[in-house]
């Protein structure tokens, strides 16, 4: 049966148009997912549906037909809507429970005590309950946001990158429970950046600048470019490289591979006369001590509870070094300690082989040092060019530079139409990559990144990745990095796994390879953390 | 209208309001406008037109005369005229401020000798500041004790204390911005933060909102009401002369107003900073200017006559004014169309403000 019919769907902010002419229908009982690269009008469609933004078209519900947000009411306590950012719809001081108390209140649902148990279990949040959702960690508020918008048990979900920043345990957890709640006549609408996720879906639609350019089931849309898909990873301007693959419109002298679902992006940007952007950085030999960062047992508490518990740390002159965990692992919490936003409760910290006790200690590195947090840190009232004029500004580059920069890293990381924005305005993993610029502006000799790529599209990942890789090589800089896509990891050279606050393992990424031969990082990464109970 | 969204709202409001110690600033910022304002409104005047009776002639009298007229403050003008003739002059606005050194002024001295200041009062603010300069003047230049008189033209105002025609007047500024900020910026929050989309997406009401985001500060600032009423007439012994209902009453639907107000300015904001200063400057503007604290209405050229009446604060304040100082109530008709001029006014703005306010992004 069918339950949901978009015919002509549009939707444009002023002059500026976000979807044009959407049609699709979704039945009962299936999964729609929404795949395509930041900004491609996902968001819209969603927003559209859910009747909280004005659009052109019509969309029809259960037969129901409605133009507007306005007619949209009535059919809104069968929907539930989560949107895109990490834990928008939550507030800082209200604990996980009486996020419970509201939305069961707002939809005036009787308590339900099995099922919200299940629920914040399923979320790793059931200890948690008391915590307010401010305290929580990046991937936990994005669990508990979508938690909630499970509590009303809805006919028709709607998830905007819903496992932005989760981690691939509750990954699969998530989907147990859509599928579940799928069986009893469920259907939903769920937009990703995980491509492996994508390929759980009945169905998927690739938007592409406004516009749906594909659909079909994640098998259709791989068989299409099969053609093009090559193994290995090259340099080249023609072709794109990502996760061991090469996708190339032009006959490559490589063997074909398999494609994945990832392809599709890649492939769709060459048809569309995107090259990779060429990324030089200029060979230069900064003069740093061997060890750049080393920290011994390092703890962190918050009252009663442990975030971090006697973590040992090195970071190598030129190295990338992966930082893993589940949500609320502590990872966070790590790099905080290590930059000086949290105070260090116990243990020992040097950085650039100098002693960190107190915040003095710390001026003079501040030019050495960049960050990007997990929550950006950007000025929403000022435009994202007037962002890094303000950040460039602070580390006092002369004008000319900051221009010169702003113009290379904007091509670059693709977000030069973008520059006359606000942050809000734009689609998260915009944002992400600006911030990225902005911690790269003052040429720092060390650089900690909280999950810079979660939310991020996959040919701007790729492109990112590979400019961390020629910052490393080619200038010597070192990385902290975290992220939730273990595919990711590959490309560290050595990873530190945190478990509730402790570490269970430090290796080099090689050697974990080595040690549990033939299995890809993600089920590596399952594997060590179920060994580790 | 569904009470367990409210609830829900309602609930939520103040547990943030209270943790996030937003709930402080509720309680010590109209506390702070009245005191400091209360104290410390004094302007600058200069050349206040004086008139100096001097019936003395001794050279104290002299002394005090060349002090008064080397100084910018005043314009002096020494006459030989009676008492009457010269309270005719500030009745009549030809002078501002008359001072009158009796016969034996310089013989009587060290038995307490009387100084007579009489200032126009009909500019409260400005009297003040004149007394204060007097003051200053006598009192350290020459250790000299005076009763000073302020004449009123306003004929409520008649006992003109300092801080009678000040602190109710404080009244309609306080309820006016800090209502409508905290409206403002509650609502605002939400669209800053993102959590409105809860409200986007959920079946709620407008209106279920709206009343959610009323309650609040109405409620917290009901408690302000008396506190500040006891500030009034405790620490600044302003005469409470009225019904105290009328004056709550009141007090309440204006601040009704306020929170009105606070929700437009929420509509065309989108940033907590912007959402302040927008209401704080549409608030302070009017609520200072048309209070009666700088001028009386009445003394105001037409134009801005009109401009007062067009801003609920100078009905509120003409209320205000008479609950504290006069104490007619409702048996003046006035007040009674005031007031019902301001029930009007709460419920046009809240009535816009639930019609206006979207429930989609824009
Ligand atoms: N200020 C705080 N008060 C109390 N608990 C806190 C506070 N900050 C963090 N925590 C807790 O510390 C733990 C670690 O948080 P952290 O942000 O380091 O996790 P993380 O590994 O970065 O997770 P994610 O992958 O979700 O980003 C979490 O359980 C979190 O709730
Ligand atoms: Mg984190």
């Amino acid at each position: 049966m069918e339950i949901l019919k978009v015919k002509n769907l549009s939707v444009s902010y002023g002059k500026k148009i976000a979807i044009k002419n959407v049609n699709f229908t979704l039945k009962e009982k299936e999964i729609l997912g929404f795949i395509g690269a930041d900004g491609a009008g996902k968001s819209s469609t969603l927003h559209a549906i859910a009747g909280v933004v004005s659009f052109k078209g019509e969309v029809v519900y259960k037969g129901y037909a409605y133009h507007s947000p306005k007619e949209a009411e009535k059919i809104k306590n069968e929907i539930s809507l989560m949107p895109q950012g990490l834990g928008l719809v939550l507030y800082d001081f209200l604990s996980v429970g009486e996020h419970f108390d509201f939305f069961r209140d707002l939809r005036g649902l009787k308590k339900d005590e099995e099922y919200e148990t299940r629920l914040l279990k399923m979320a790793g949040l059931y200890e948690f309950q008391d915590r307010l959702a401010g305290n929580l960690s990046g991937g936990m508020r994005q669990k508990l946001s979508l938690i909630l918008a499970l509590l009303p048990r809805p006919k028709l979900l709607i998830l905007d990158e819903p496992t932005t920043g989760v981690d691939p345990i509750s990954r699969a957890e998530l989907w147990d429970i859509v599928n579940e709640m799928r069986e009893e006549g469920m259907s939903a609408l769920i937009s990703t950046a995980y491509m492996s996720e994508a390929s759980k879906m009945d169905r998927l639609m690739l938007f592409d600048e406004g516009e749906v350019i594909a659909k079909g089931t994640a098998q259709e849309l791989i068989e299409k470019i099969k053609d093009y898909t090559y193994e290995g990873e090259i340099e080249s301007n023609e072709c794109f490289s990502f996760n061991k693959r090469t996708y190339c419109l032009n006959p490559l002298p490589l063997k074909k591979a398999i494609p994945t679902l990832e392809g599709v992006f890649f492939v769709n940007a060459l048809k569309k006369g995107k090259k990779p952007i060429l990324i030089e950085v200029p060979k230069k030999n900064i003069d740093v001590p061997e060890i750049i960062v080393k920290a011994k047992c390092l703890t962190k508490k918050f009252g009663e509870f442990i975030a971090d518990n006697c973590v040992d740390l090195e970071l190598k002159k030129g190295e990338i070094l992966g930082l893993l965990g589940a949500n609320g692992a502590g990872k966070t919490t790590l790099i905080k300690m290590l930059l000086g936003l949290y105070p260090i409760d116990e243990g020992e910290l040097y950085l650039l082989g100098k002693r960190i006790k107190s915040y003095e200690d710390r001026i003079e590195l501040k030019s050495k040092i960049g960050y990007v947090s997990q929550k950006f840190a950007l000025y929403k009232d000022l435009t994202i060019k007037e962002n890094l004029e303000y950040f460039a500004k602070m580390h006092s580059l002369t004008p000319k530079e900051t221009k010169e920069k702003i113009e290379k890293y904007s091509k670059m990381f693709g977000f030069e139409e973008y520059l006359n924005s606000f942050p809000k305005e734009v689609p998260l993993g915009i944002n992400q990559r600006f911030s990225l610029a902005a911690a790269l502006l003052h040429e720092p000799v060390v650089l900690f990144l909280d999950e810079p790529t979660s939310g991020v599209d996959t040919v701007a990942r790729s492109a990112f990745w590979k400019l961390l890789r020629k910052l490393k090589e080619n200038m010597g800089i070192s990385i902290l990095i975290t992220t939730h896509y273990m595919s990711e990891a590959e490309y560290c050279d050595r990873v530190v796994v945190l478990k509730r606050g402790v570490k269970i393992v430090d290796d080099e990424v090689k050697n974990l390879h080595q040690k549990y031969p033939g299995l890809d990082f993600e089920e590596i990464f399952l594997k060590i953390y179920k060994e580790n109970q | 209208m569904r009470l367990n969204v409210i609830k829900a709202y309602l609930k939520k409001e103040f547990i943030d309001l209270i943790r996030n110690k937003m709930i402080i600033l509720i309680y010590l910022i109209p506390t702070m406008i009245l005191i400091l304002f209360g104290y410390g409104i004094k302007l600058e005047v200069t050349h206040t037109r004086t008139i100096i009776i001097d019936n003395d002639h001794s050279k104290l009298s002299l002394e005090i005369i060349n002090k008064f007229s080397h100084t910018k403050y005043f314009d002096v003008k020494v006459e030989n005229i009676s008492y009457k003739e010269a309270l005719h002059k500030l009745q009549t606005n030809k002078a501002d401020m008359i001072v009158i050194i009796p016969p034996s002024f310089s013989k009587d001295l060290y038995k307490g000798a009387q100084i007579g200041v009489f200032i126009d009062g009909s500019f409260p603010l400005r009297a003040v500041t004149i007394e204060g300069y007097v003051e200053k003047l006598l009192i350290h230049g020459f250790n000299i004790k005076l009763p000073i008189k302020i004449e009123n033209r306003n004929f409520f105002n008649e006992a003109m204390r300092d801080y009678n025609a000040i602190v109710p007047g404080l009244f309609g500024l306080i309820f006016l911005v800090v209502p409508a900020s905290l409206a403002a910026i509650i609502i605002v929050k939400e669209k800053e933060v993102g959590t409105i989309f809860n409200f986007y997406s959920a079946p709620i009401k407008k209106i279920e909102f709206v009343i959610a985001k009323i309650i609040p500060p109405f409620l917290f600032h009901s408690l302000n009401i008396f506190i500040l009423f006891l500030w009034a007439t405790y620490l600044f012994d302003v005469p409470f002369r009225g019904n105290f209902f009328i004056f709550w009453l009141t007090s309440e639907i204006y601040i009704l107003i306020s929170v009105g107000i606070g929700i437009l300015v929420s509509i065309v904001t989108s940033t907590q900073v912007a959402a302040l200063v927008l209401s704080v400057i549409i608030t302070v503007i009017p609520g200072f200017l048309y209070s009666g604290i700088l001028m009386p209405i009445s003394s105001m050229d037409k134009e801005s006559y009109i401009e007062a009446h067009i801003f609920p604060v100078s009905y509120y304040n003409h209320i205000i004014y008479d609950t504290f100082l006069i104490g007619q109530g409702f048996k003046s008709s006035l007040n009674v169309l005031y007031f019902i001029i301001l029930c009007i006014y709460a419920f046009v703005l809240i009535a816009l403000g639930t019609l206006l306010i979207k429930k989609a992004i824009k």
